[in-house]
C-alpha cells in the first residue's frame, strides 16, 4: 500500500499542491494511490470504463523529474495550475489513442485519432490522466444505467443509481477514485449526477468550454464541465477548461477566473428565487427543506432574497424533449458502421447493413431518441413539434435574460428528489422528469452549478441546491457557491470500504472485475470529511462489513442534523 | 424519332439547370483546412472534421464564404445579410456524417440573373420569339471602327434574361468507386471503395429560374457562368474533372400551354456538348412519348454520350424527406453591408464589361475582344502587354492606340496561342513576360523588323527568354531602314537587271515584284519593306 493510501481520496487540488511544493509525496506517489484506490474499489462503484495507467505514470515522472530539479518550496509555473492532479473524463470526450465509446456497442472499438480540446487543456496543466468514465448510453439517460458496458454504482448507496449521464464521473468524484473530473450536460448531466453523489458539479454557460472533440448529443445544449468534492476544485479545472477555441463556432473568451470570485461573499448579493418551483408537485420535503435552509444561509450572509417568475420554464421540457431528440437523431446519422463502429456483416445489402448494424449497435434508449428525433424533423412534425419548440426556447432565454435583471444569481433545487434505486424509474417520462430544474439553463444557455448541502432528513442520501447565473457571468454562480459551501460542514467523500488487500499498480483493463475486494478493513479510514467535520467520519470507521444501506438508519442523522439538512453549520 | 427543330416547333421546352461549382481555388475545404487537389491518393486528404469523427465539428471557411458572394454579385443577385446553413439528411456511404451540411430557404444568394445573347445558327432553335429582345445586324457590336471587322450577327438574333433563383453554399460528398460491375457502375459490383478526399469541398450551387427554352440557351447559359467563374477566379471550372456539374430539369408543353408538364432530371452532362445534346435529345424523347399517348415519368435520368440517349436511374414519384433543419453546430450568418461592399470593391471585371471595353477602347474586332475577355489569363496577358507598350519609350511614333493593341491581340490570338497549344506551357510559366510582347511588337511597329521576322523573334523568345532587342543585336536582325543604304542596293539591282527595266519601262509592272524581291535578297531580308518599294517606283519613274 502506498503511503497515501488513506490520504489521497481527501485530496484537494490545493492539498496537491502542497504537499508536492513542500515535496511531502511525490507525483508518482500520488498516481499509484489513485490506481490503487481505483483497483480496489472501482469493480463496485462501476466509474470506469478505461484506464490510463500508463499515461497517469508517465506524466507523473515528468513532473516528478521537474520538481526534482527546482528549489523544494516550488513549483515551476510550465508545470501548470493542476500538477499532479489525479483527474478522468467522461467517454463522450475524446483522448487521442483511447477509445472513446460514449458507452455504447457502437463504438465499443473505436479509437480516437485526436483530443478534445478541454481534455487536452486539462492535460496541458499537468493533470494525471487515470482514465475514461462509464456515462448513459451516448448520454441520453439520467441515471447511467443505459451504459452498454453496465451501469455505474451510487458510493452513497450501491443499490442506487449516481444519476446521469456523468455517473460515473460524479461516482469517481464521490468515491475518491479522482479528484476531479469532467462531464457535460445537456439537460442536467452534470447536476443531476452530482446531486445524486453529493460533490460539486458545474456546467458553463454555453460557448465557456469548447465542444470540440466531446461527442455530440445536443448540439445547441451541450456543454462540458468540472465535478470536484469541493467549489475551489472546480473553479480551478473551470479556469483551465475555459478558453476560445476556434474550432467551436460557438466558443467565448472567457471574461473572469472563478477562482477569483470564491472569497467575494455575497453580501449585497441580489439572489433570485422562484417561488413556483418550491410548490412544484414532486419536490420532495428534503428537498425543500435543503432550499429553503440554502436561502436562509444565503439571506444570513448578506444577500437579498428576490422572488422571481420564469413565466415559461414549465414548457422547458416540452421543448428540451423536442430540440434535443432532434439534434441528437442528426448528431448520431453519422454512425453508420461504413467507416468505423459496431457493423454486421452479414446485411444482404446496403440498406439492411444500415438497418442491422444500428439496431444491435445502440441500445433501446439510443433508439428512442433516434426514433423520436426522426419524426419530429420530418416534413409536417417540424412545423408542428420543432418551430414551437424554438419559440418557447426564445421565450425561456427572454425570462432568464428578464430574470437577471432583477438578480445577480438563481438559487433552486437541482433535482426534485434524491437518488433512486436500480429499476425504480423505469417510464421513460418519469425518468426525463428528474432533470426538471436543470434543462432550463440548458434551453436558455446559462451557467448552473450543483452544490451538496447534505445528507437528506428522509433518505440519508446527498441533497444539493441549484445555483444559477447570468449567462457567460458564471463567476456569480461561483460568488455563491464558495459563500454558502463555507457555511456547511459535510462529507463530499462517500463512506465506500476499501479492502485492506488490493494489488497496486497492476494494469486494470476496461471493465476489470476486482475478485478480491476484502471489506472491513480496520483503518480503512475513507470517509474523511474535507472540512474535517464528523458527518461521514464515523460510517466509515466503524464500517466492519456494513453494507451501505447501513447509511439509510445510522443514528448520525439525529445527531448532526440541523434541522433538516444533515451536515450543520461550520 | 423526330429532329429538335421539328419537335420544337409544336412544343415548348421549359428548361432549369442547377449547377454545382466546386470552389478549386481555395484549396482548403469547406468546414476544415484540408486541402483538396485533384487526383490525389485516396484518402490522403481527410482529417477528423471531414471524416465526421465523433466530436468533431465545422469550422467555416470564410474564403469560402467570400467567394460564393462574389459569384453572387457577378450574377446580379440579392446578398442576404441574414443566413443559416441547414443539414439534409440522407444515407449514403459518400457521406461521412449521413448529412449534409448545405443552406436552407435562405441562401447567400437569391434573384439574380443573367443576360443571355444567342447567335448564330442555333439561335433559330427558339420559336416563341415574344418575350425576347432582337438584335439588329449591327446591335451588340463595338462602337468604333470595329464594326467592318465583327462578324455580322443573323437577323434571328437575341438577348434573353435568365432568372437565377439562389445560389448556396454546401460540402460536396465523397467519390464512390464500384468495383466488379461494367463500366464502373454499381450495377453486378460486388464492392464498392470509399474516397473521401473531396469530401467536405467548398461547392456552390446555382439554380436556375425555368427561363431556359432551348438547348442551345442552356449550353450557353452555362459557358457564360463558366466565363464568369473563371474571372472570378473561384474555380477551375473543369467540367472533366467534375469541379463544374450540371443537371437539368426540364420538361415540355404543346405551344400555348401554360401548364408546366412532368419534368425529369437528367444528369451525367460532363461538357458543354453533352449538356446541348442531352436536353436535346431529352425534349425529343418526350416528344415522342407524349404524341404516341403515353406520358412523362418524374425521374432522374443519366445521359449516355457513348449511345447518345438518356437511360432512366431511379423513379422520383415520392419526394424524399431530407428533414432539412438549420445546422445547431453553426451560428447564423450576418454579413454587413460593409463585408458585401469590400467584396464588390474587390470584383474583378467580367468577361462582358471587358469585350465592351476591348471594343470601346481598342477597338478590337469583336470576335477577337469576346476570345480575350473570357480567359481571364490571357485577357490579364494583353492588358499588361499592352500598358507597356503604349506607357514606354516610343509609345508615341504616331502610333495609335488602336493600332498598337490590334497587333499585340494578333500576335497572343495568333502566334502566342499556337506556341501554347503546341508546348502545353502557359502564359504564366512561360519565359517571355507581356512587356516582352509588348517590346516585340512596337519593333514590329516602328518597322525596326519586318513581319516575318517577328515571327523569328518570337520563337527565339519563347525558347530563351531573352528580351527582343537583345535577340536582334544579338544577330543583327535590325530591319535597314536606312535610305542611303537601301539606295546603294537599289541601283545596283537596277542596273545587273537593265533588261527587266526595260520591260517594265515598256508597261509590264509586274515585274516591280521582281524587283523587291532581288534587293531583299541582296540585304538578307533586312530591308524595310516599304521603302524598297517606294524607292523602286521613283527610280523606275
Amino acid at each position: 500500500m502506498s503511503n497515501l493510501t488513506h490520504v489521497y481520496p481527501t485530496f484537494s487540488i490545493a492539498d496537491i499542491r502542497a504537499g508536492l511544493a513542500a515535496r511531502d509525496f511525490t507525483a508518482y506517489e500520488i498516481t499509484e494511490a489513485a490506481i490503487e484506490r481505483i483497483v480496489a474499489i472501482d469493480g463496485e462503484i462501476g466509474a470506469f470504463i478505461e484506464a490510463t495507467d500508463d499515461m497517469a505514470l508517465l506524466t507523473a515522472r515528468k513532473i516528478d523529474m521537474a520538481l526534482h530539479h527546482a528549489p523544494v518550496g516550488t513549483i515551476p509555473d510550465e508545470l501548470g495550475p493542476l500538477v499532479g492532479v489525479p483527474v478522468a473524463f467522461k467517454d463522450n470526450m475524446n483522448l487521442a489513442g483511447t477509445n472513446t465509446t460514449c458507452a455504447s456497442r457502437m463504438l465499443e472499438d473505436y479509437v480516437s485519432p485526436y483530443t478534445a480540446t478541454c481534455v487536452q487543456n486539462v492535460i496541458d496543466a499537468g493533470a494525471l490522466v487515470l482514465g475514461k468514465l462509464n456515462m448513459d448510453e451516448f448520454a441520453f439517460g439520467s441515471s447511467t444505467e443505459t451504459s452498454a458496458f453496465g451501469p455505474t454504482y451510487n458510493p452513497w448507496d450501491l443499490s442506487r443509481v449516481p444519476g446521469g449521464s456523468s455517473g460515473g464521473s460524479a461516482a469517481a468524484v464521490a468515491a475518491g477514485l479522482a479528484t476531479v473530473a469532467l462531464g457535460s450536460d445537456t439537460g442536467g448531466s452534470i447536476r443531476q449526477p452530482a446531486s445524486f453523489c453529493g460533490v460539486v458539479g458545474y456546467k458553463p454557460s454555453y460557448g465557456m468550454v469548447s465542444r470540440h472533440g466531446v461527442v455530440g448529443f445536443g448540439s445547441s445544449l451541450d456543454q462540458a464541465g468540472s465535478l470536484g468534492r469541493s467549489v475551489a476544485d472546480v473553479a480551478a479545472v473551470a479556469d483551465v477548461i475555459a478558453t476560445f477555441d476556434p474550432a467551436d463556432t460557438m466558443s467565448q473568451k472567457p471574461t473572469a477566473k472563478m477562482s477569483d470570485y470564491l472569497q467575494a461573499g455575497v453580501d449585497g448579493m441580489r439572489i433570485g428565487y422562484v417561488p413556483a418551483y418550491l410548490e412544484m408537485d414532486g419536490l420532495q420535503p428534503e428537498m425543500l427543506f435543503a432550499i429553503e435552509d440554502a436561502m436562509q444561509r444565503l439571506e444570513q450572509m448578506g444577500a437579498d432574497l428576490i422572488p422571481i417568475e420564469l413565466p415559461h420554464a414549465r414548457a422547458a421540457m416540452a421543448a428540451y424533449y423536442v430540440i434535443g431528440p432532434a439534434e441528437a437523431f442528426s448528431n448520431l446519422s453519422k454512425f453508420d458502421a461504413v467507416r468505423y463502429g459496431y457493423s454486421e456483416t452479414d446485411a444482404a445489402n446496403l440498406n439492411e447493413f444500415y438497418e442491422l448494424s444500428r439496431a444491435r449497435g445502440f441500445g433501446p434508449e439510443v433508439i428512442r431518441r433516434i426514433m423520436l428525433g426522426c419524426y419530429l424533423l420530418s416534413a409536417g412534425t417540424y412545423d408542428q413539434y420543432y418551430i414551437p419548440a424554438q419559440q418557447i426556447r426564445t421565450l425561456i432565454s427572454s425570462d432568464f435574460r428578464q430574470a437577471f435583471e432583477l438578480c445577480d444569481a438563481l438559487v433552486t433545487p437541482t433535482s426534485p428528489r434524491a437518488a433512486f434505486k436500480f429499476g425504480e424509474v423505469t417510464d421513460p417520462v418519469s425518468m426525463y422528469l428528474s432533470d426538471i430544474f436543470t434543462v432550463p439553463a440548458n434551453i436558455a444557455g446559462n451557467g448552473g452549478m450543483s452544490l451538496p448541502v447534505g445528507l437528506g432528513r428522509d433518505t440519508g442520501l446527498p441533497v444539493s441546491v441549484q445555483i444559477l447565473g447570468p449567462q457567460l457571468v458564471d463567476q456569480n454562480i461561483f460568488r455563491v457557491a464558495a459563500a454558502l459551501e463555507s457555511t456547511y460542514s459535510i462529507a463530499r467523500l462517500a463512506p465506500v470500504d476499501m479492502p485492506v488487500r488490493a494489488t497496486a499498480t497492476a494494469g486494470i483493463g476496461r471493465f476489470a472485475a476486482i475478485e478480491e475486494t476484502i471489506r472491513g478493513a480496520a483503518g480503512a479510514a475513507v470517509g474523511v470529511s474535507l472540512a474535517g467535520g464528523a458527518a461521514h467520519t464515523a460510517h466509515a470507521t466503524s464500517a466492519e462489513g456494513a453494507e451501505h444501506e447501513k447509511c439509510e438508519d445510522c443514528t448520525c442523522e439525529e445527531d448532526e442534523a440541523t434541522d433538516n439538512i444533515e451536515g450543520g453549520v461550520a | 424519332m423526330k429532329q429538335l427543330e421539328e419537335v420544337l416547333q409544336d412544343w415548348e421546352a421549359v428548361i432549369g439547370l442547377e449547377v454545382h461549382t466546386e470552389l478549386t481555388s481555395l484549396n482548403t475545404k469547406m468546414f476544415c483546412s484540408c486541402t483538396f487537389e485533384y487526383g490525389k491518393e485516396p484518402n490522403s486528404q481527410v482529417c477528423p472534421i471531414c471524416l465526421g469523427l465523433p466530436g468533431s465539428l465545422p469550422m467555416p471557411n470564410k474564403a469560402a464564404i467570400e467567394s460564393i458572394i462574389m459569384a453572387g454579385l457577378a450574377t446580379n443577385c440579392q446578398i442576404m445579410p441574414d443566413t443559416m446553413f441547414y443539414r439534409k439528411h440522407y444515407f449514403y456511404p459518400d457521406m461521412t456524417k449521413n448529412y449534409q451540411i448545405t443552406q436552407g430557404p435562405v441562401a447567400f444568394c437569391m434573384k439574380g440573373e443573367l443576360e443571355l445573347e444567342v447567335t448564330g445558327k442555333a439561335a433559330n432553335q427558339r420559336v416563341d420569339l415574344s418575350s425576347v429582345e432582337m438584335l439588329g445586324d449591327s446591335d451588340g457590336e463595338a462602337a468604333g471602327d470595329a464594326a467592318g471587322a465583327a462578324p455580322t450577327a443573323p437577323s434571328s438574333s437575341y438577348r434573353t434574361r435568365i432568372g437565377i433563383t439562389r445560389i448556396h453554399m454546401e460540402e460536396d460528398a465523397g467519390k464512390l468507386v464500384h468495383v466488379g460491375g461494367t463500366d464502373g457502375r454499381i450495377t453486378n459490383s460486388t464492392y464498392s471503395l470509399v474516397d473521401y478526399n473531396r469530401c467536405g469541398a467548398p461547392l456552390i450551387e446555382l439554380v436556375t429560374e425555368p427561363d431556359l427554352r432551348t438547348p442551345e440557351e442552356a449550353r450557353l447559359f452555362l459557358q457564360k457562368l463558366r466565363q464568369i467563374f473563371l474571372a472570378l477566379g473561384i474555380s477551375n471550372v473543369n467540367m472533366e474533372e467534375g469541379s463544374l456539374r450540371c443537371d437539368g430539369n426540364i420538361s415540355i408543353r404543346r405551344r400555348g400551354d401554360t401548364k408546366l408538364g412532368t419534368k425529369t432530371e437528367l444528369k451525367n452532362m460532363n461538357s458543354f456538348r453533352n449538356l446541348h445534346d442531352g436536353l436535346a435529345y431529352e425534349i425529343c424523347r418526350q416528344a415522342e412519348l407524349l404524341e404516341s399517348g403515353g406520358t412523362v415519368r418524374q425521374e432522374t435520368r443519366h445521359w449516355e454520350p457513348a449511345t447518345q440517349r438518356t437511360i432512366a436511374m431511379r423513379s422520383k414519384e415520392t419526394a424524399d424527406d431530407y428533414r432539412y433543419f438549420p445546422d445547431p453546430d453553426l451560428p447564423p450568418f450576418h454579413l454587413d453591408d460593409e463585408f458585401i461592399e469590400s467584396i464588390r470593391a474587390r470584383l474583378p471585371e467580367l468577361p462582358d464589361a471587358k469585350i465592351k471595353r476591348y471594343l470601346n477602347t481598342f477597338a478590337l474586332p469583336f470576335e477577337d475582344a469576346t476570345t480575350l475577355a473570357v480567359d481571364p489569363e490571357l485577357a490579364a496577358f494583353f492588358d499588361a502587354a499592352v500598358l507597356a507598350a503604349t506607357a514606354g519609350e516610343g509609345a508615341d511614333e504616331g502610333l495609335s492606340r488602336y493600332e498598337i493593341a490590334r497587333a499585340i491581340a494578333n500576335l497572343l490570338l495568333n502566334d502566342v496561342s499556337a506556341w501554347m497549344r503546341q508546348s502545353g506551357v502557359s502564359l504564366d510559366e512561360a519565359a517571355f513576360s507581356s512587356a516582352d510582347i509588348a517590346e516585340l511588337v512596337m519593333l514590329s511597329l516602328g518597322e525596326t523588323i519586318s513581319s516575318r521576322q517577328v515571327k523569328e523573334l518570337f520563337a527565339e523568345m519563347a525558347q530563351s527568354g531573352k528580351s527582343p532587342a537583345a535577340i536582334v543585336a544579338e544577330r543583327g536582325m535590325q530591319q535597314i531602314s536606312d535610305s542611303g543604304a537601301i539606295e546603294v542596293v537599289v541601283a545596283k539591282v537596277l542596273t545587273e537587271n537593265a533588261d527587266k527595266v526595260a520591260e517594265y519601262q515598256a508597261g509590264k509592272t509586274g515585274l516591280l515584284g521582281f524587283f523587291v524581291g532581288q534587293v531583299m535578297r541582296e540585304m538578307k531580308g533586312q530591308g524595310n519593306p516599304k521603302m524598297i518599294n517606294d524607292l523602286l517606283i521613283e527610280r523606275l519613274g
